[in-house]
């Protein structure tokens, strides 16, 4: 039975016009006026030239093999090391004009970054992550050899992207959390014409009735994101990276969208609420995951950027885009993963508990 | 006893300690078509969702074929054809689209749900307009099309909630024969409605209720005779107002 209800649920959904332009033209509009407006501001990214960083070793904190193939690799990339056993490292920044400090402690490493060289600050940081995860393996495999060598020729550790490529990719994101719309209508319906009625009237659970709802969700919004996401590859050259990967990014976050979207309406049995609520939680993860400036110059604190499912989606799919990999894809789709679950179970057990307690 | 398809004892329901529905004792039997007339807000409604296990009673039974509708629903729900007060069909799906979406509901699938869609639609005088867009229907044919969409899983006991509201005279009398067919081919018919003369006119037993209760139950002839002797003149409209009286009811939901 459930194969019908998903049918006619998903003819609803592409029949609904206005929640169809909306999930269309939304991400087109707002990716054209955000990649001009702020084009200039993303050339100052990609614009990183060489640069100086300091750094102090404390004691026992590691053998200078592994430091001068450290130094070397920074030569490579335009970070120009240089010690500072000494002082204040806030002073010492400021004094010598370091974009950055590192330090060194036996088993860990910390990077300080400048505000005034908040660019090369993050690309410090991406360098320091990918040096010394390179560094680490090679060093449990080459303990004997005196000289160790970093691959820096294939190192992709700049994460250069455009405006078009960014703000191209973080709105289709976004836009997959408010899936949600596309089920407006059926939901709406349902409730104005007492078509929820004859479904009590009837064999269906409330697995099915959910299912019955997602699905159709689900197939809506990544028909109407696939659209958008074609329509602006065509007409802004819009580069995507690992496509398989990115699609099941993509699929995993409308997927977990229209969960949390369909868990409100259960819990609240109100369309309003739940658009209210929705669009409310969807705008703090966005902002908190670099939709409204990007994450990549984004003043929040790390803990709160990696409370937000999108700042995981958004730095997967933007490192995919221009570096090829990303360390986020797996944690975005479990993320993603962990959220469509949980909401599901939460929304069939408030709808079941409702259906039982019918007043 | 087998011929009891419904039986209710001591229904009642209660919203905020205002009873709705008063310790209402009904028996339906098979083959009847039984009329449930009332003013508005005397629980008519209610009841029918008590039956139908869309409103949970506060305390009382139902039997609905010998069994309980909350707690045996698997078993019994699927013998209930409900045809709500409203227009619960989609606008956006067409009349074939919208039977095959209610009537799947039950498990029908397949050349079986075809032929039952087909059947439906025929029933209800709708098979030509079976790929139109329900939103396009007149009033009358949306009200068939919701009929279509609650029979497609031939069922025992047709349930309707005032199928004839704001419709013109050929659909309502469309609808009433249609309803007496139903029940000739061997379906048992609970039907309410403001209109005395459908009631009269197709139902073989007729309940009045108000403030929950009922207060009279027979033929059209015997609650003439509750009201007025002998006297064949008096219509079931003037029965009705001298049973529930004629001050106004005005309630909200």
């Amino acid at each position: 039975m459930i194969r019908y209800l998903i049918k006619n649920n998903f003819k609803l959904m592409f029949r609904n016009t206005w929640s169809i332009v909306v999930m269309l033209l939304g991400p087109i509009l707002v990716i054209v006026v955000l990649s001009s407006a702020f084009s200039e501001l993303m050339k100052s990214y990609e614009g990183v030239g060489e640069f100086a960083a300091g750094y102090r070793m404390q004691d026992a904190a590691g053998n200078n093999v592994m430091l001068k193939a450290l130094k070397a690799a920074g030569e490579e990339a335009g970070i120009h090391f240089y010690e500072y056993p000494e002082g204040e490292i806030k002073d010492m920044m400021e004094k010598n004009e370091l974009a950055g400090f590192v330090e060194f402690f036996e088993n860990e490493y910390v990077v300080y970054k400048s505000a005034d060289y908040e660019v090369e600050g993050i690309t410090l940081e991406y360098f320091m992550n990918k040096m010394m995860n390179t560094a680490v393996n090679a060093s449990l495999q080459l303990q004997e050899q005196e000289d160790i060598v970093l691959p820096v020729e294939e190192l992709n550790f700049m994460p250069a992207v455009n405006a078009r490529d960014y703000y191209g990719i973080i709105y289709i994101v976004y836009f997959c959390w408010c899936g949600i719309i596309c089920a407006t209508g059926v939901l709406s319906n349902e409730k104005k014409y007492g078509i929820a009625r004859r479904f009590y009237v009837s064999n269906i659970t409330g697995l099915q009735s959910y299912l019955g709802k997602f699905i159709p969700v689900i197939l809506t919004v990544t028909a109407g994101m696939a659209i958008a996401t074609a329509i602006t590859i065509l007409l802004y050259d819009i580069h995507w990276g690992n496509p398989i990967l990115s699609i099941v990014i993509v699929f995993m976050m409308i997927a977990a969208g229209t969960a949390v979207g369909l868990m409100f309406y259960n819990l609240s049995d109100s369309l309003v609420i739940t658009i209210i609520l929705q669009f409310t939680i969807v705008w703090f993860m966005g902002f908190f995951g670099g939709s409204f400036e990007t994450y990549m110059f984004s003043s929040i604190p790390d803990t709160l950027k990696r409370s937000s499912p999108i700042y995981h989606g958004n730095r997967a799919l933007v490192e995919l885009s221009c570096m090829g990999e990303s360390n986020y894809a797996a944690s975005s789709l479990v993320y993603s993963f962990a959220i469509m679950v949980v909401c599901s179970m939460i929304a069939i057990l408030a709808d079941s508990i409702r259906k039982r307690g019918r007043a | 006893m087998e011929d009891i398809i419904l039986k209710t004892t001591d229904l009642t329901k209660k919203y905020n300690n205002k009873v709705v529905v008063d310790n209402l004792n009904i028996e339906i039997k098979k083959g009847e078509i039984f009329g449930l007339l009332g003013p508005n807000g005397a629980g008519k409604s209610t009841t029918i969702n008590m039956i139908c296990s869309i409103v949970r009673p506060t305390a009382g039974a139902i039997e609905l074929m010998g069994k309980n509708p909350w707690k045996q629903k698997k078993d019994v729900i699927h013998k209930i054809g409900y045809i709500p007060q409203e227009l619960a069909i989609h606008g956006n799906l067409k009349a074939w689209e919208n039977v095959e979406l209610f009537t799947s509901l039950y498990g029908i699938k397949g050349e079986q749900l075809k032929n039952a869609i087909t059947e439906s639609l025929e029933y209800v005088g709708l098979m030509e307009h079976s790929q139109e867009f329900a939103k396009n229907f007149s009033g009358g044919m949306k009200r068939r099309l919701n009929i279509a969409c609650a029979i497609g899983h031939t069922p025992e006991l047709l349930i309707f909630d005032e199928p004839t509201v704001g419709i013109d005279p050929q659909s309502r009398n469309f609808i009433l024969d249609k309803i007496k067919e139903s029940n000739q081919k061997g379906a048992t018919v609970i039907y309410t409605s403001h209109y005395m003369e459908e009631v009269e006119a197709i139902c073989t037993r007729i309940a009045i209720m108000d403030n929950g209760k009922i207060i009279a139950c027979g033929t059209s002839e015997e609650l003439k005779k509750i009201v007025n002797g002998n006297d064949e003149t008096i219509t079931l409209e003037e029965v009705f107002l001298t049973l529930t009286g004629k001050k106004l009811r005005d309630y909200a939901e």
